[in-house]
């Protein structure tokens, strides 16, 4: 992380989006909406004085999975990237009432800004590389059974992350969220919402089988006296070194229960789990402090907006769609759009990371021409014939087709006529826009209609 | 089969075919020897969106017995 | 546009000369329309027949060119250089599949023969229609963007920008890192995720 935010080549945005490309491969402009920060991060220094004199202390913090709570002026987390930090504005006292200004008295840089905007900058680009990520599967509107959420003990596995981690809410002690007991035992069920064609999604999610393998690991190496018991349907492990992690957490003492858990329902302070041995084909209650829940990878929130934006098409679930599933896995639809990571579908880090690297050397293959050519063989529009009637505009895969406004003399007045313009740098020659065109004006170059029509005529004769 | 048969009739098939996917599939069928009939001809588009229901009538028109549109 | 169309059939050594009869195909072709010279040869794409598309170009005034051999797939590219430093456009050339798509398909000597003719016969037809095209060539900006700081968008950013291009990162949180900054360790290794 450091690494990126000290090199040189690489300028750092955070808290922003991009709300527009315009353009094509080798030359886009992006817009790019950054959001209000209220601290001039030129002059922090990072010094955190401000977060900690801030007043107001109990906002529930979601990076913290919302187990631990935190301040209205702060950082994302105390390792945050670069190490600067931000008002949250729907929390801070001073810019929703106006009182307070502490943070503002204490600075030693006076960096404070409580009269920061958005901010809408365009940039020139290249090649734009997708890494959106994922969220995970809101299990709570779906899992009756589980309890819509409603027992506190019934987390998922990024909760468990944040209890095992050292710079977490617990200090790295595996305590359950409703009394900070230390659980005898953790039930670790898998594919929720993975892998269920009924209430989640039918995909594998790939990473869990791994990370709750991990995870049963971890409490057992925390905590040996604790119980860990694993509900799975499939084990998949099929990385490099992923079976001899698996049965390490099992020689670690992880008990692994072939079974769906059908119900969780609360026994006093303790969680009760029906289900079903499948491997002796017995129905059987477990009873556990805490149940952490392997919820899917789903496309990051908004990602399909985004897709949208730029220029490219997702998948059934959301994910974005490369342009072919073996030959062009991090190629989209759209040249000089890349795909890296799990936003192009549910992957573990090793993967991750090859892709990424994979996407990297697509651009840099770009960029190591000075000048891109460009394929002839692509669509043409007559502006003689075109009338202008927009059928081939949404057609076109590509959004390489685009209305524009033809100065002409008409009997003697000056008019402008609306024609469909092909943008040669988008087209990819697909020719679907032809069938599209009423009025025969466009035609495909190198495939014309003459062409096709004398193709047939000679093989048929 | 008897020797005295007459030509059997072979109908005159016209294969529209995607660049992208029919027609490689159709060049791996020829890399792997896999044999069809000779009355089987094959034109090469540049993707099926470029089809139009005129080149398929054109085709009927001038004797094709079946036309085959993949992509 | 002349039309001076010439046919060069391949053999393919004998992919295409075992089921085709190349000599045949040739002197078929020079009674199609537009063609004025035809020929037959052991390899088109070797060097010695790339040669004799340039010189037949030069020699006999061409304006179209057909080569019948193997797919465009594999060797359209070939081709279209051999035309273009004959001195035509690259792109009045076109290409007939008779060995994917006829020799190696076909067993019928006859049958595939008469075929290969047919696909000749459309590959003249479709050539005589070309016009010449131009490659038209866009700059490009040597700057990237990544969308998204986590490990897929730090891993992107870290390798183009080793490579000595500028990246732009652009994150919508206050910190980079993205999922993997909540998760602990992580396996096989168990190593820390920061």
């Amino acid at each position: 992380m450091v690494a990126v935010a000290q090199h040189p080549n690489i300028q750092l945005m955070t808290m922003a989006e991009v709300v527009n490309v315009d353009g094509y491969i080798g030359n886009f402009k992006v817009t790019i909406k950054k959001r209000a920060k209220y601290v001039d991060w030129d002059l922090c220094t990072g010094c955190g004085t401000c977060m900690e004199k801030c007043p107001t202390k109990k906002i529930p913090d979601a990076f913290e999975m919302e187990m631990g709570q935190t301040t209205a002026v702060r950082f994302l987390y105390p390792q945050a990237v670069p190490g600067k930090p931000f008002i949250d504005a729907e929390h801070c006292t001073k810019l929703l009432n106006g009182k307070c200004g502490v943070c503002e008295k204490v600075c030693p840089t006076k960096a404070i800004r409580y009269d920061d905007k958005d901010e809408i900058v365009t940039e020139d680009i290249g090649a734009i590389v997708m890494a959106t990520g994922y969220d995970l599967f809101e299990w709570e509107k779906a899992y009756g059974e589980y309890g819509y959420g409603m027992y506190p003990d019934v987390v998922t596995s990024l909760h468990f992350e944040r209890l095992s981690s050292s710079s977490g809410p617990t200090g790295g002690k595996i305590q359950r969220p409703s009394d900070g007991k230390i659980p005898d035992s953790v039930a670790f069920i898998k594919c929720v919402g993975s892998r269920d064609d009924t209430k989640g999604k039918s995909y594998c999610s790939r990473a869990c089988c791994m990370y709750t393998a991990k995870h049963a690991y971890q409490l057992k190496d925390k905590h040996p006296d604790s119980d860990a018991y694993v509900f799975y349907m499939d084990v998949r492990a099929t990385g490099k070194g992923y079976e001899e992690f698996y049965m390490r957490s099992q020689k670690a003492g992880a008990k692994y229960i072939r079974g769906r858990v059908s119900k969780i329902y609360p026994k006093g302070d303790k969680l009760v789990l029906k289900t079903e041995d499948t491997l002796l084909s017995k129905p059987m209650e477990v009873e556990v402090d805490m149940v952490v829940l392997a919820t899917a990878m789903v496309p990051a929130e908004g990602a399909k907006d985004l897709a949208k934006i730029v220029g490219f098409t997702t998948d059934k679930d959301g994910f974005f769609q490369e342009a072919h599933p073996k030959l062009q896995p991090v190629e989209t639809f759209s040249a000089g759009v890349y795909l890296a990571g799990t936003c192009q579908g549910p992957k573990d880090i090793p993967d991750t990371v090859a892709q990424a690297s994979a996407a990297a050397v697509k651009v840099l293959g770009l960029f190591a021409k000075n000048e891109l050519a460009t394929e002839p063989m692509i669509s043409e529009v007559d502006y003689n014939k075109c009338s202008g009637c927009e059928f081939c505009v949404p057609i076109c895969p590509y959004k390489a087709i685009s209305i524009k406004q033809l100065a002409e003399r008409y009997h003697g007045q000056q008019i402008n006529r609306r024609v469909a313009d092909i943008n040669p740098s988008l087209c990819q020659g697909c020719g679907a826009c032809l069938p599209a065109c009423r009025t025969t004006a466009i035609t495909l170059k190198g495939f014309t209609d003459e062409q096709l029509v004398a193709e047939v005529d000679a093989l048929c004769l | 089969m008897s020797i005295e048969e007459n030509k059997e009739y072979t109908p005159k098939i016209i294969v529209f075919a995607c660049n992208w996917c029919t027609y490689a599939a159709a060049d791996l069928a020829g890399l792997n020897h896999l044999e069809y009939p000779a009355s089987v001809r094959i034109i090469r588009t540049p993707c099926s969106g470029r089809m139009d229901p005129n080149l398929v009538l054109r085709a009927f028109n001038r004797g094709a017995d079946g036309v085959l549109l993949s992509g | 546009m002349k039309r001076r169309v010439g046919v060069f059939v391949c053999e393919c050594g004998t992919n295409i000369a075992s089921v085709v009869d190349t000599e045949k195909v040739a002197a078929a072709a020079k009674n199609m329309p537009g063609v004025i010279f035809a020929t037959n040869y052991k390899y088109m794409c070797s060097d010695p027949g790339q040669e004799l598309i340039k010189n037949a170009i030069k020699e006999h005034g061409l304006q179209q060119v057909v080569v019948a051999s193997c797919s465009p797939r594999m060797h359209e590219k070939t081709f279209r250089k051999a035309v273009e430093d004959g001195g035509l456009n690259p792109y009045m050339f076109e290409m007939a599949n008779i060995r994917e798509q006829n020799s190696w398909v076909h067993k019928d000597r006859e049958e595939a023969t008469q075929k290969a003719e047919d696909l000749v016969r459309m590959a003249v037809s479709k050539v005589l229609k070309h016009k010449p095209l131009k490659i038209a060539t866009i700059p490009i900006t040597k700057r990237a963007l990544v969308i998204g700081g986590g490990i897929a968008g730090m891993q992107t950013a870290l390798d183009i920008a080793e490579a000595g291009h500028k990246v732009l990162l652009v994150e919508k949180e206050a910190s980079i890192g993205g999922k993997m900054s909540q998760i602990d360790k992580t396996f096989p290794t168990m190593d820390c995720a920061a």
